[in-house]
């Protein structure tokens, strides 16, 4: 019952803050929340591959980026397309493509599931470079219309507003965020961290492995595609070296490992501490890519489990009777 | 010789070369892998420090066959450093570790040489003797492209003297196929991972400065070779240099009509070959295991 309690009081308490959030740090630090947000999901989609079903994915950016074309084309080419159909657009097309490959994909694991995510996501990089009739090539897709947010009769709500924008991309983030998290704790979840395990014991079972790993691939394609979704209405802007090159594929990765891969929270932790390493980097050199290179290897070196992991060593280290008790 | 028919043979040599310069960067990354079970992104981006190394060397002393013999050793050396003081530490982390590990490397080397260098691209002059061109049965060709195919057949052939006549190659190809095996037997394998890492850099070295004439010296001159060495491994079989040896050159040769006949989509084709042969043999035409 306490523990009831004290959770709601964190809910409160959290959503208050996010509330007041923008009124307190000004636009700049709202718009850098918005990219943490945005990352924080799409990181951990990855995660959903990476720590709960044990597959490394190289090009995860195909589903963001995909995604991010989907919606940004979309606004482009329709006149007058509205907001929340414009995100189902991201994630269908992250889902379609997950559900196109997931064939190929649930066959193999371990390094060969890595190249071929790689090639997969080079392969429609390169495209999307090439096709510049459709997506612009190295330009990209922009100035496109920000539709507002429309209940008709009741509200409208004018997202070129960046206070407003970020209302609605926290909000859309935090639910997308809760499912996903109900999504692990399903048994179908739990089939997931299964397959990870032990994948010959799960065929044993009688579940079916393929389809198993098919409908995760599925999922973490679909929430990857409404986070590029989401980075398209951000941005006004979606261009091949933004959001399909192999910066794109990587930065996820490294924010569920610097954050922990054994926790849903980790890639988020990660993705925070990403931006704001990113933001104080920014004020002293250029060389973002130096910063991120040496935190990941120094994270590989010493903390193998990420940050939540090390918290929780420590909590396990300085709470030890109580724990044992 | 008709013009079509030159053409075709002067695009099978283009092939033939970039073939070989590939298999150079893959050989010792498919060994390293097969050896250590890391796949070494960074592994290209030792083929960009030597081209940078080579610049150096010429700017330096003018002389290129000097480039092309120090500064191959030069990006071994830092091989075996990142091997001995980086990739070890994490060894017991498991293959993910690694294989992360690699990418920061990747990130941080790019990033110094950007500092270091400067981002535009250097010119790299051919040697004197190699720059002209050779003119055979009513075809002329750049001397320097068949100096490459030669070269890498030198290196090819002391490549596999060492591996299939030495103690040492008996030992490598040991360790390829089960190191903890060879480490009971009392050899002491950390050593061999560590020369073996070195000389893989040192192959990727090689080809780096090869190649740097050809190319021109800037960050991204690694991008393509590193992603087509990739592909080499990964579809003629982990840790197989027979797989690697007839991929690189089947594609050298797909590059080179590729983009004779379809060049919008001949970067396309070497990933979509690749997710085709992996769809079907997840091991690669020669691999054993994945």
């Amino acid at each position: 019952m306490r523990n009831n309690l004290s959770r709601w009081i964190y809910w409160v308490v959290g959503l208050v803050i996010l509330a007041i959030y923008p009124q307190v740090v000004g636009i700049y630090y709202t718009n850098v929340f918005v990219g943490f947000a945005i990352f924080a999901l799409y990181a951990v989609t990855l995660n959903l591959l990476l720590g709960y079903m044990g597959v490394l994915s190289f090009g995860h950016a195909m589903f963001f980026g995909v995604g991010a074309y989907s919606t940004a084309l979309a606004l482009t080419h329709i006149q007058g397309f509205p907001l929340l159909p414009a995100l189902l657009v991201g994630g269908l097309a992250g889902a379609m493509l997950a559900l196109i490959l997931s064939p190929l994909l649930v066959r193999v694991s371990g390094t060969a599931f890595a190249m071929l995510t790689l090639a997969f996501g080079q392969l429609i990089f390169v495209l999307a470079l090439k096709y510049r009739e459709v997506t612009g090539g190295e330009d990209g897709v922009g100035g496109y219309p920000t539709p507002s947010f429309n209940i008709p009769g009741v509200v409208s709500i004018d997202m070129t507003d960046q206070i407003n924008f970020y209302y609605f991309a926290v909000a859309v983030i935090i639910v997308c965020l809760w499912v996903l998290w109900f999504y692990t704790k399903t048994p179908f979840g739990s089939l997931v961290v299964g397959v990870r395990d032990n994948a010959m014991r799960i065929d044993y079972l009688g579940f079916k492995l393929s389809h198993t790993k098919a409908v995760n691939l599925i999922v973490s394609g679909c929430f990857a595609g409404i986070a590029g979704a989401i980075y398209a209405l951000f941005q006004n802007l979606v261009s091949t070296l933004g959001v399909l090159d192999i910066g794109t594929s990587f930065a996820p990765i490294l924010m569920a490992y610097i954050g922990g891969l054994g926790s849903f929270f980790g890639p988020i932790v990660g993705s925070g501490i990403l931006h704001l390493l990113e933001d104080v980097t920014f004020r002293i050199t250029e060389q973002i890519e130096l910063v991120n290179g040496l935190v990941f290897i120094l994270v590989v070196l010493y903390a193998p489990m990420g940050i939540v992991g090390l918290l929780r060593q420590a909590k396990a280290k300085w709470f030890h009777k109580e724990k044992v008790s | 010789m008709s013009p079509t028919t030159a053409m075709y043979v002067a695009q099978a040599i283009h092939g033939l070369a970039y073939g070989m310069l590939l298999f150079l960067v893959a050989s010792g990354l498919t060994i390293i892998f097969g050896m250590m079970g890391i796949l070494n992104l960074a592994h290209a981006s030792f083929f960009m420090l030597s081209g940078y190394f080579c610049y150096t060397i010429i700017t330096l002393t003018g002389d290129f066959w000097l480039a092309l013999l120090i500064a191959p050793v030069g990006a071994g050396i830092c091989g075996l450093l990142v091997e001995r003081f980086l990739l070890r530490k994490v060894h017991v982390q498991g293959h993910l570790a690694e294989l992360l590990l690699t990418v920061g490397l990747m990130l941080v080397i790019l990033e110094v040489v950007k500092a270091g260098w400067g981002t535009e691209s250097m010119m790299i002059k051919m040697p004197n003797g190699l720059d002209g061109l050779i003119s055979v049965a009513n075809m002329t060709y750049p001397v320097y492209r068949l100096f490459v195919i030669g070269l890498s057949l030198v290196v090819l052939g002391i490549m596999a003297l060492i591996l299939y006549k030495t103690r040492l190659g008996m030992i490598v190809r040991a360790a390829v196929s089960d190191a903890d095996m060879v480490s009971a037997l009392g050899i002491n394998t950390p050593l061999v991972f560590m020369v073996v890492f070195g000389f893989g850099t040192w192959l990727a070295g090689v080809a780096g400065v090869v190649a740097a004439p050809l190319l021109t010296v800037f960050p991204g001159m690694a991008d393509q070779i590193g992603m087509d060495a990739f592909v080499v491994v990964v579809v003629g079989g982990f840790g197989s240099l027979i797989g690697a040896f007839v991929v690189a050159l089947f594609l050298g040769e797909l590059n080179a009509y590729g983009i004779q006949f379809i060049p919008r989509l001949a970067p396309v084709l070497m990933f979509a070959f690749m997710a085709i042969v992996l769809a079907f043999k997840p091991m690669g035409f020669f691999g054993e295991r994945e």
